[in-house]
């Protein structure tokens, strides 16, 4: 499938890879609390634990995607710890590539990573395969993340993820076209004019498409959507996995209601596509749903523009849109130590590090106290203060999405529905009567 | 077949001097021996992951999960069941023939030119073969830039003589016919070396000879270059009906997804294969459309087979 | 395709070798200057990616969104070279000569194995031979993209995943190449020659070796080109079975794209650079294969 052109998929891509080698006893212990944990709470991660650890040296491998900001200096950390362990990193180019890998090598039985970093949004099928990835919990590590992010990790029983970063979602916009509209381009005064639920994000939107202005409100109704579909506990699936896509009233409504504000608010640029990239460089739309990780793709691809800000707000609440977990392989020759590594760089400090290298803002509750990360603010942004931001964003995450084993294949068949209908391929409800048809050959 | 005369010589005198003896067994062997490298690398890299796939297709199979019960010929029926079966292979051969038809053509009336009597013939053979060694990732990268629907170059090339922008994503020919470029702009030139080789190896003896009786250009290509290039031809129909039937980067690549289009406007069969078993991790189902997919091939290939060699037999019969 | 057939008496016999020759001047002389414009626009288009990915790898990281892009190279292409050279995940050198040696060696085996195996299929006589054949082609035939869990599994059983052998065995000989020379072979070796070579005491080695191989010579020189541009640009296969420490160029390029944003200025200065020793490829081999062609011709 060669290398993607534009990012397929971009968001949350992140991957690691590291080789360790060497451990010993010795290390194990120094390795510090997370060995430690191992051996002291019998955890159930199999027989390898520090206290058989050989003294050979020993190559771990991080696979990641993207960029997960472990750069070769905390990389070298590790080993300065550990001198018998060498952490080598694989990093894919995309979370797709990341994905066909991480399957590819699942089926074969063999020839993943000792480390694997997983997407959130494939995150659901890979958690059906539980028995296949060692169990991550530790006294050490407990608690680290909010009850959502733990949860995400969590399949069988075990937690078999652990979380990196987070995308708290918050909205960027363009102050110069808000200015032109004739609404408050401060960012502190955007925040209370959007403060509210989705209506009041499309009726500010149908205010601004009246000023005439030349650019549309938001990019697409997908990638809108996607923010609004975080929001609920059960949408596409219940608890039990039971697929309610097609009939949940939520769904339908969502659907239409973002359709309905498209008709005269969205650029209609679908996100990630060439025309979306330009799109944001040539000011065809005012606002877009900002997870942390999306503000160095706005600044990438539009590096020209001065204009862009951040409103600490989002529509109804909080939303968290994508983030990692590192995984443990039970193919893996050196779980124990690789289960070392993963603790010891998901711990917040490293975290900080990472997001200072890549700005994968943190998953750590600890991190969020950290002034490292409550100071830190974005020239590119206007000197906004992105620490303050997504730390309260983070906060005002409460729902835990429940995404199943289907998750990923009814949301391609949902987000096909509402492209048909902005590229005027379809009604909506013809579009919508696809999406159902679709949803029903999944099974 | 061969073996007729063998076995008469078998029947002379005992004494067989030891080399005679070893020029038998080199004539009866050595065809074997020279083409078992491929059948034993075949048997390892080919016909392993075949058979392979053909257990899988006959039971329910997760990709990870691995076996699961013998279902028989359910996921067959499933496949053939589903309307977005049917409408990637309708897709598959409506992009095979918007690339494959046009490409050989060109391809043959490159290989012609260049067969001509040029200056400078290696800058223009290898000037043609160019597309062929830039990586596909700066390709698809070109193309999704060309292709733009709104800040395409293509788009905006049209709009300064006044033709409406084309919605080369959303509508099904339009985006066909960009992916079919895609594909043409690869292989055209290749093909044309190929066929090139070919009619550099056709005596010029016969074209001397037609234009003593007068046959002009058109007569000369048709009644000598194509008769005479019959094996080439065939070789490039085959392949370009086999990669053509088989096409999966371009249209994968075509958009940011990777699925298809919104409206399975460019789903082809491979396309909808990797869909069942990397992205629902169906890999029987997976596996059944791959054999599908072969079954068709061969048909297709066998009937572009009996086409070739009829045309190119009438005109042999001439020589 | 179907052409008009023609119903007038064979051509090839009818001139006499004296004849022939007088005409040969006016048969194949030189094209006239409509021939050169149709190929110079051909040219343009085929050197049209290239040039656009020297416009974006000579830029900046905005060239690519800039609607008011030049159409002139820009100055940064030397520093983005450097960018991606010096990039410490990218392994530049490594994965350069673990490009040069697997590329070489499945050209040469393959076009070794495939007039071999080509030349037998062509000329040779033995049992099931058009059954094997049809065979070979129809192994190519099979969907790629299902062959990888199963291939993978079977590296794997070896050991060599990580290896340049994983990328490199099962590419040793493929459907493509025999069939290719079998074509060619059939083509271009009229019988009476091995059977001349056979009659004066030859081997069947040696009369492939003197007969068969020096007639193969052009459509071998083209499979090892396209055999080494293929392998050179392949990714998917190399990417699955390789990792980061022992990449080929296009693996270890595809990490320029791990980001949240693609810097697609570094990105195509390294598809360039990783594109270099192709055109080197071209300008020594490209004549030598003009001189196979043309030999082959003579040949005839």
């Amino acid at each position: 499938m060669l290398v993607s052109a534009r990012p397929l998929l971009a968001h949350a891509h992140k991957g690691v890879t590291v080789k360790l080698s060497r451990r010993t006893t010795a290390v194990a212990a120094i390795a510090g609390a997370a060995a430690f944990a191992l051996i002291a709470t019998g955890c159930s991660s199999g027989g390898t634990t520090g206290a058989t650890a050989s003294n050979k040296p020993i190559t771990l491998t991080l696979a990641t995607f993207n960029n997960f900001g472990y750069n070769d200096a905390l990389l070298a950390e590790y080993h300065t710890l550990h001198p018998n362990i060498t952490v080598v990193q694989n990093k894919a180019a995309t979370s797709d590539a990341a994905q066909t890998n991480l399957f590819t090598k699942l089926a074969a039985g063999s020839g993943l990573g000792d480390i694997e970093a997983v997407d959130g949004d494939w995150m659901p099928k890979v958690k059906q395969y539980a028995s296949k990835f060692v169990d991550l919990a530790s006294t050490d590590n407990k608690g680290r993340y909010s009850s959502w992010k733990t949860a995400g990790g969590t399949a069988g029983g075990k937690q078999i993820g652990l979380g990196t970063d987070i995308g708290p979602e918050a909205i960027c916009y363009r102050s110069d076209l808000f200015a032109k509209a004739g609404l408050p381009t401060d960012p502190a005064a955007v925040a209370k004019l959007l403060t509210g639920d989705w209506n009041t994000y499309y009726s500010v939107g149908a205010t601004f498409a009246a000023a005439k202005t030349g650019a549309a409100w938001f990019d697409s109704a997908g990638a809108t959507f996607q923010g609004l579909s975080n929001q609920y506990q059960n949408f596409y699936e219940k608890n039990d996995g039971t697929v309610i896509a097609a009939t949940n009233p939520d769904v339908k409504a969502a659907f239409e209601s973002v359709l309905k504000a498209s008709a005269t608010e969205s650029s209609h640029l679908s996100e990630w596509s060439t025309d979306w990239a330009s799109g944001m460089a040539n000011g065809a739309f005012a606002t877009m749903l900002c997870p942390a990780w999306m503000l160095g793709v706005i600044q990438g691809d539009s590096p020209k523009v001065s204009d862009w800000k951040i409103a600490n707000v989002f529509p109804n609440g909080g939303g968290n849109w994508g983030g990692s977990y590192l995984l443990v392989p039970t193919q893996g020759k050196h779980t124990a130590e690789a289960k070392a590594l993963a603790d010891w760089i998901t711990a917040p400090a490293q975290q900080i590090k990472a997001f200072k290298v890549a700005g994968n803002f943190p998953s750590q509750v600890a991190a969020y106290t950290n002034p490292a990360l409550t100071t830190a603010t974005n020239p590119f942004f206007n000197d906004a203060p992105i620490g303050k931001i997504f730390i309260d964003r983070a906060n005002a995450v409460t729902v835990t999405p429940f995404k199943g084993i289907k998750y990923g294949a009814i949301n391609t068949a949902v987000q096909n529905g509402l492209t048909r209908v902005e590229t005027g391929t379809q009604s909506v409800s013809d579009s919508w009567n696809q999406v159902v048809t679709d949803i029903k050959a999944l099974g | 077949m061969t073996t007729s005369p063998l076995r008469g010589k078998e029947r002379t005198p005992r004494r067989i001097a030891f080399n005679q003896k070893l020029g038998r067994w080199d004539i009866k062997f050595s065809p074997y021996l020279y083409i078992s490298p491929f059948f034993v690398l075949f048997a390892i890299v080919g016909l392993f992951p075949l058979l392979y796939t053909g257990w899988v297709s006959l039971h329910a199979w997760d990709l990870i999960g691995g076996q699961g019960k013998f279902v028989g010929s359910a996921n067959f029926l499933w496949v053939l069941q589903q309307q977005k079966f049917w409408i990637a292979l309708r897709n598959t051969f409506s992009i095979f023939l918007l690339s494959s038809v046009p490409q050989i053509i060109f391809a043959l009336l490159v290989a012609a030119v260049l067969d001509s009597n040029l200056r400078s013939k290696t800058f223009w053979r290898m000037g043609v073969l160019l597309p062929y060694i830039v990586m596909p990732v700066a390709v698809s990268l070109i193309f999704s830039n060309l292709y733009g629907d709104r800040y395409g170059l293509v788009n905006a090339l049209l709009g300064h003589i006044g033709i409406p922008a084309i919605q080369w994503h959303s509508n099904a020919i339009a985006s066909q016919f960009a992916i079919a470029t895609m594909v043409n702009f690869r292989w055209t030139g290749y093909n044309a070396l190929i066929l090139l080789a070919g009619m550099q190896a056709i005596p010029r003896d016969y074209y001397e000879a037609a234009t003593i009786d007068g046959a002009g250009i058109f007569r000369r290509f048709f009644s000598i270059t194509i008769p005479q290039l019959r094996p080439t031809l065939i070789f490039v129909i085959i392949t370009a009906t086999i990669g053509g039937l088989q096409i999966f980067d371009e249209p994968r690549l075509f958009d940011q997804n990777g699925t298809g289009g919104a409206n399975s406007q460019w789903l082809t069969l491979t396309i909808y294969l990797y869909n069942l078993g990397w992205g629902q991790l169906n890999f029987g189902r997976a596996s059944a459309v791959a054999w599908l997919l072969f079954l068709v091939i061969v048909l297709i290939g066998l009937i572009n087979l009996a086409i070739t060699r009829r045309i190119a037999s009438n005109e042999g019969r001439k020589q | 395709m179907t052409m008009t057939p023609l119903h007038d008496a064979p051509v090839t016999a009818a001139a006499s070798p004296a004849r022939a020759r007088r005409r040969r001047l006016l048969a194949i002389g030189r094209p006239n200057p409509l021939v050169y414009a149709f190929l110079s626009v051909v040219l343009v288009g085929s050197v049209f990616p290239l040039y656009w990915s020297l416009l974006i790898g000579s830029g900046d990281s905005s060239t690519i969104n800039d609607p008011n892009m030049s159409w002139w190279p820009g100055g940064n292409f030397l520093a983005n070279a450097a960018a991606v050279i010096n990039n410490e995940s990218v392994n530049f050198w490594r994965s350069l000569g673990n490009s040069v040696i697997v590329s070489t060696v499945v050209s040469i085996s393959v076009v070794f194995f495939s007039t071999l195996a080509g030349y037998a299929f062509a000329k040779l006589r033995f049992r099931a031979k058009k059954g094997l054949l049809i065979f070979v082609i129809a192994t190519t035939a099979v969907p790629t993209q299902l062959g990888v869990v199963p291939l993978f599994i079977a590296m794997s059983a070896f050991g060599w995943t990580g290896t340049l052998g994983a990328v490199i065995v099962p590419a040793l000989v493929n459907a493509f190449g025999v069939f290719w020379m079998t074509q060619y072979i059939s083509q271009a070796l009229p019988d009476e020659l091995v059977e001349a070579g056979r009659v004066d005491g030859a081997n069947m080695f040696q009369t492939f070796w003197y007969i068969g191989l020096p007639s193969a010579r052009p459509a071998a020189a083209m499979l090892a080109l396209f055999t080494f541009i293929t392998t050179w640009t392949n990714f998917f296969w190399p990417f699955i079975v390789l990792n980061s420490n022992n990449p080929t160029l296009p693996v270890s390029l595809a990490t320029l794209q791990a980001n949240y944003f693609v810097d697609y200025s570094i990105v195509l200065a390294g598809v360039l650079l990783a594109t270099l020793p192709l055109i080197a490829l071209f300008a020594i081999a490209g004549k030598q294969l003009v001189a196979g062609i043309m030999q082959g011709a003579v040949k005839g």
